[in-house]
């Protein structure tokens, strides 16, 4: 009856702590950004005289 | 040195970018010609009216230069002299311009052509009007209580 959860396996994920998965998305989402309104401004430099 | 792939990665993404950049910057200031307004001549402000060829503000057809005309224009507070220019489409014309008192700002609407006119200084600005409509031309540089009235405006028709 006492400490019913010794017997329970608990299942817990360890994620790597070297992986750069989530920081690799974030760097490539704020150079997407960058890159897109850098092509907008220079689009409309281009089109304008 | 240990560095992980994604990090090289980016690293090699930022250095790319700086790299395409520098060349862009590159092309355009030294093939293009793209530089500040400038024309790299001085002149006495307080003779504006008698020197050329700012004696005879207004638009000039030219002859044999890499442009068709010529726009010579003179800013004060707190307006431009001409007030109203009209130019046909596709043509080459080279701004050049200078002020007779303080700094004033020679920007036309919704263009590339933008440049601060400062005494004693003349800037200058070759374009190809390849648009037709009504330019406004306004004044960015704050000049005094008259400021927000000072305009022209380029024509360019058919």
């Amino acid at each position: 009856m006492a400490n019913p959860e010794l017997n329970r396996k608990t299942q817990t994920k360890v994620e790597d702590s070297s992986s750069l998965k989530g920081t690799l998305t974030s760097v490539l989402l704020l150079g997407g950004f960058l890159v897109l309104s850098w092509i907008g401004v220079f689009l409309l430099f281009i089109n304008r005289f | 040195m240990h560095m992980h792939r994604y990090e090289k990665w980016w690293l090699t993404l930022g250095t790319g970018s700086l790299i395409i950049f520098l060349i862009i910057l590159g092309i355009s200031a030294f093939h293009q010609g793209h530089q500040p307004p400038s024309a790299k001549a001085y002149i006495n402000p307080e003779q504006v009216d008698a020197i050329a060829p700012f004696d005879e503000p207004g638009l000039k057809k030219v002859e044999g230069k890499e442009w068709d005309y010529e726009l010579v224009l003179v800013a004060s507070t707190f307006l431009y002299n001409p007030g109203e220019v009209e130019v046909p489409k596709g043509a080459t014309l080279k701004i050049i311009a200078t002020t007779k008192d303080v700094i004033h700002g020679f920007e036309v609407a919704g263009t590339n052509i933008n440049m601060m006119l400062e005494p004693g200084y003349i800037s200058e600005y070759t374009t190809t009007l390849d648009k037709t409509g009504e330019f406004l031309v306004v004044c960015n540089e704050y000049c005094g209580v008259g400021h927000h009235t000072m305009k022209s405006m380029i024509k360019v028709v058919d």
